[in-house]
C-alpha cells in the first residue's frame, strides 16, 4: 500500500528523479526562446553567444549522435556558407569594394562588397542557429512527448496525429511488401506510370484498415459529443485574432502609444480564453504523469530571461538591429543582453547525461 | 450564424495569411512613411512569424470541426500516414529537384472529400512527417499553412470541371471517357500550378533571411516594383528549376495516377458513409452490449 511511504524520498528515488528527462514543455520554451532571438537580432556577438549556448547544451544533453548522413551541424554549416555567398553575389550595396566584375555580366556584374558578405554571413548565422537549435529539440524530446504538447483545444488533430505517427512504420512495411509482391510478378519501376501498381494497393489497404480502425474506435466508445459551446469558443478566438491584427497595424501606422497596444493585449487575451474554452470540452486523464520538477522551472525561467532580454525594452534594444551597410563598422553591444543569453545554458548545467 | 462565422473565419484568415506571407513587399513601403515605424519594422519579422502561427491556429480550430466522427479521424490518420511514408520512401525515380509525391493525395482527397479534409490532410502531413524525421522548426507553420491551402482550394476544381464538361455536351454521357479526361487535365494542371506556387510561397519565409527587408530600409527610394523585381531575380536564380521539377512531377503523377486514386477514394467515400446510431432499446445498462457498427458495409 502506498500509505507506508517513508517521509523522505530514498536516495535511489532521488537518483531516478535526476535521470528523468526534462518536461517537453520546458524544452519547447527553450526552443521558442532560440527562435525568438534568432529571428530578432542580426548582431554578430549576440548570434555567436546564442550558437555557443546551443552548442554547449547539445554537447551536454545529446547522448547518441544523429543517424542521418547529413547531420544538423554539417547542414547548418552548409546553410551558413551558402547564405553568405548568395548575398555576396547578389547584392550590390555597401562601400568597401573587394573586387568588381564587368557590368555586362547579368546578376553577378558590378562591385562585390565586404558589407554584402558580412550581411549574408549574419543571416547565415541566424539560420544555422534556428536549424541546430530545433534539431536539438528533436534529439532530446521523444516524438510522443512532442505530440502531447498539442493543446487540448485541438483534440481531434491530436488524435489524427497520433494515429498517423503510429501507422507510418506499418505503412512503410506494407509498401515494402507490395513492392516485393509486384517484383515477383515481373513489375519494374520505370516512369511515373509504373507507380500505379504500388500506390493503388497501398491506398486500398490503408483505407481498409482505417475502416477497421474506425469500427474499433466506435466499439471502444470513441465518440465526439456535440460540443455545446464550440461556437462561442470559435467566435471568441476569431474576435481576438481580428483585434490582434488591428492592433498590430495600428502600431505600425501610428506608433507605440498607450492606446494602440490595447487591441493587441485584449485580442491576445480573448484568443487565449477562446482556446481554453474549446479545450475544456475535451477532458482527458494521463496514464503516466510526468510531474514538474524544480529543474523544469529553472530551464523555463532561463529561457524566459533570455527571450525577455531581447523582447522587452529594458536594455538597449537598438543594439539588436545591427546593419553592416553602408560601411562596415564594429557593432554596438549591450553586455547585459549578452549575459542574459546565457539563460539558455541552464539545461546544460542541470542535466548530467554525459 | 453558424455558416456566417465559418465564412468570416475563412475570409479573415485567408486575407491576413496572404498579407503576412507577402510582408517583405509592403513593409518597406510602410516603414518609409515615418521614422518611428522604421524602429517597429525591425521587430516585424518576429511579429509576422507569430501572426502566421496564430492565423493558422484560428483556421485549424474551425476546420477541425469537420473531423469529429471516428470514421473521418481514422481516415485522416491513415491518409496522413500514407503520405508521410510516401514522402520518405524512395519508391522510384530518385526525385529530381523539389519532386515530392505528397501533393497527389492532398489535391485528390480535397477534391473528393471536400476542402476541410484537404486542408487537414495537407497541414497534418507536413506536421507528421516533420515530427517523424526531425524537421520541426519555425518554418513549419508556413509549410503547414501552404499545404493546407492546397487541399482547401482543391474543391474549386469541381465547378470548373462541371463547366468544362457542360461545354462539350457532344462527348456523350456523364462518365464518357472524354469527360474523365477533362477532369484529369484540370486536376493535373491544378496540382502542377500549386507545385510552383508552393515553392514561391515557401521562399517568402526564407527570403528575409537571404536578402532581407533590413537591406532595403537604408535605401531611401526603393519602390514596390523594385522589391518585387528583386524577389523575382532571387526566385529565378535560386529556386525556379527546383520548383519546375515539382510542378512537372505533380502534373505527371496526377495525370497518370489520378483516375485510379479518385476511383478508390470515391468507393471508400460511399463505404465511409455509415452512421452509428445507438439503439435506445439497448441503451439500458442491463442490456448494454456493443452494437455492431458495420451495418453500412
Amino acid at each position: 500500500m502506498t500509505a507506508a511511504l517513508p517521509p523522505e524520498t530514498p536516495p535511489r528515488d532521488r537518483a531516478r528523479a535526476a535521470s528523468q528527462p526534462l518536461q517537453p514543455l520546458s524544452w519547447a520554451g527553450w526552443a521558442a526562446a532560440v527562435a525568438t532571438i534568432a529571428t530578432l537580432t542580426r548582431q554578430p556577438v549576440y548570434l555567436l553567444l546564442l550558437l555557443a549556448s546551443i552548442g554547449a547544451v547539445r554537447w551536454r544533453c545529446v547522448q547518441e549522435p544523429e543517424k542521418h548522413s547529413l547531420s544538423s551541424l554539417r547542414l547548418g554549416l552548409l546553410l551558413f556558407a551558402s547564405t553568405a555567398l548568395a548575398n555576396w553575389a547578389m547584392v550590390r550595396a555597401g562601400t568597401t569594394e573587394l573586387f568588381a566584375l564587368p557590368t555586362w555580366i547579368p546578376l553577378l556584374g558590378g562591385a562585390w562588397t565586404l558589407e554584402a558578405l558580412a550581411y549574408g554571413a549574419l543571416n547565415g548565422l541566424a539560420l544555422a542557429a534556428l536549424l541546430v537549435g530545433f534539431s536539438l529539440l528533436h534529439q532530446v524530446v521523444a516524438v510522443r512527448a512532442l505530440l502531447r504538447l498539442t493543446p487540448r483545444a485541438y483534440y481531434p488533430v491530436a488524435v489524427v496525429l497520433s494515429i498517423a505517427v503510429t501507422f507510418v512504420p506499418t505503412t512503410l512495411l506494407q509498401l515494402q511488401q507490395i513492392r516485393e509482391a509486384q517484383a515477383v510478378r515481373g513489375h519494374r519501376l520505370r516512369g511515373v506510370r509504373s507507380w500505379l501498381p504500388l500506390i493503388v494497393p497501398l491506398l486500398e489497404g490503408g483505407l481498409e484498415r482505417s475502416l477497421q480502425l474506425a469500427e474499433a474506435m466506435v466499439a471502444r466508445g470513441f465518440a465526439s459529443p456535440a460540443a455545446p459551446h464550440a461556437r462561442r469558443a470559435q467566435g471568441l478566438a476569431l474576435a481576438g485574432f481580428a483585434s490582434l491584427v488591428v492592433g498590430w497595424l495600428l502600431q505600425l501606422a501610428i506608433g507605440t502609444l498607450w492606446w494602440t497596444s490595447l487591441p493587441m493585449v485584449g485580442g491576445g487575451a480573448a484568443l487565449l480564453i477562446g482556446l481554453w474554452h474549446a479545450g475544456r470540452q475535451h477532458p482527458y486523464t494521463v496514464y503516466r504523469p510526468h510531474p514538474w520538477q524544480r529543474r523544469d522551472w529553472i530551464v523555463l525561467a532561463g529561457a524566459l530571461l533570455a527571450a525577455g532580454a531581447y523582447l522587452l525594452p529594458v536594455f538597449d534594444r537598438s543594439t539588436l538591429f545591427y546593419s553592416p551597410y553602408p560601411t562596415l563598422t564594429g557593432p554596438a553591444l549591450d553586455w547585459r543582453i549578452g549575459l542574459a543569453t546565457a539563460g539558455l545554458l541552464f539545461p546544460a548545467l542541470l542535466l548530467e547525461t554525459r | 450564424m453558424k455558416n456566417g462565422l465559418t465564412a468570416v473565419t475563412y475570409g479573415l484568415t485567408s486575407v491576413v495569411g496572404v498579407a503576412a506571407f507577402l510582408y517583405p513587399f509592403w513593409l518597406p513601403q510602410l516603414a518609409q512613411s515615418s521614422d518611428q515605424t522604421l524602429a517597429r519594422a525591425n521587430d516585424s519579422a518576429l511579429m509576422v512569424a507569430v501572426l502566421v502561427g496564430i492565423c493558422f491556429a484560428v483556421l485549424l480550430l474551425e476546420v477541425q470541426q469537420q473531423a469529429v466522427s471516428a470514421q473521418t479521424i481514422a481516415l485522416l490518420g491513415v491518409l496522413v500516414a500514407i503520405n508521410a511514408a510516401l514522402r520518405f520512401a524512395e519508391v522510384a525515380l530518385p526525385g529530381p529537384g523539389g519532386f515530392s509525391p505528397i501533393f497527389v493525395l492532398i489535391v485528390l482527397a480535397g477534391y473528393v472529400f471536400g476542402g476541410g479534409i484537404g486542408f487537414l490532410l495537407g497541414a497534418l502531413t507536413l506536421l507528421a512527417s516533420a515530427l517523424v524525421t526531425g524537421g520541426v522548426g519555425p518554418w513549419l507553420p508556413y509549410q503547414m499553412f501552404t499545404a493546407g491551402w492546397v487541399g482547401l482550394s482543391a474543391p474549386l476544381c469541381r465547378p470548373l470541371i462541371r463547366l468544362l464538361q457542360a461545354c462539350w455536351p457532344e462527348a456523350g454521357g456523364a462518365w464518357s471517357p472524354a469527360h474523365k479526361e477533362v477532369e484529369l487535365w484540370v486536376l493535373a494542371l491544378f496540382a502542377g500550378y500549386w507545385g510552383l506556387l508552393f515553392g514561391a510561397t515557401m521562399n517568402l519565409w526564407f527570403w528575409p533571411f537571404a536578402v532581407g527587408p533590413a537591406q532595403m530600409h537604408w535605401q531611401p527610394g526603393v519602390s514596390l516594383g523594385d522589391t518585387v523585381q528583386r524577389y523575382l531575380v532571387f526566385y529565378v536564380v535560386t529556386s525556379l528549376g527546383w520548383d519546375l521539377m515539382r510542378a512537372l512531377g505533380n502534373f505527371l503523377l496526377v495525370f497518370f495516377l489520378g483516375a485510379a486514386v479518385v476511383r478508390v477514394l470515391r468507393r471508400f467515400q460511399r463505404r465511409f458513409a455509415f452512421v452509428y446510431q445507438p439503439n435506445p432499446a439497448l441503451a439500458s445498462p442491463a442490456q448494454a452490449r456493443p452494437a455492431g457498427a458495420a451495418e453500412g458495409r
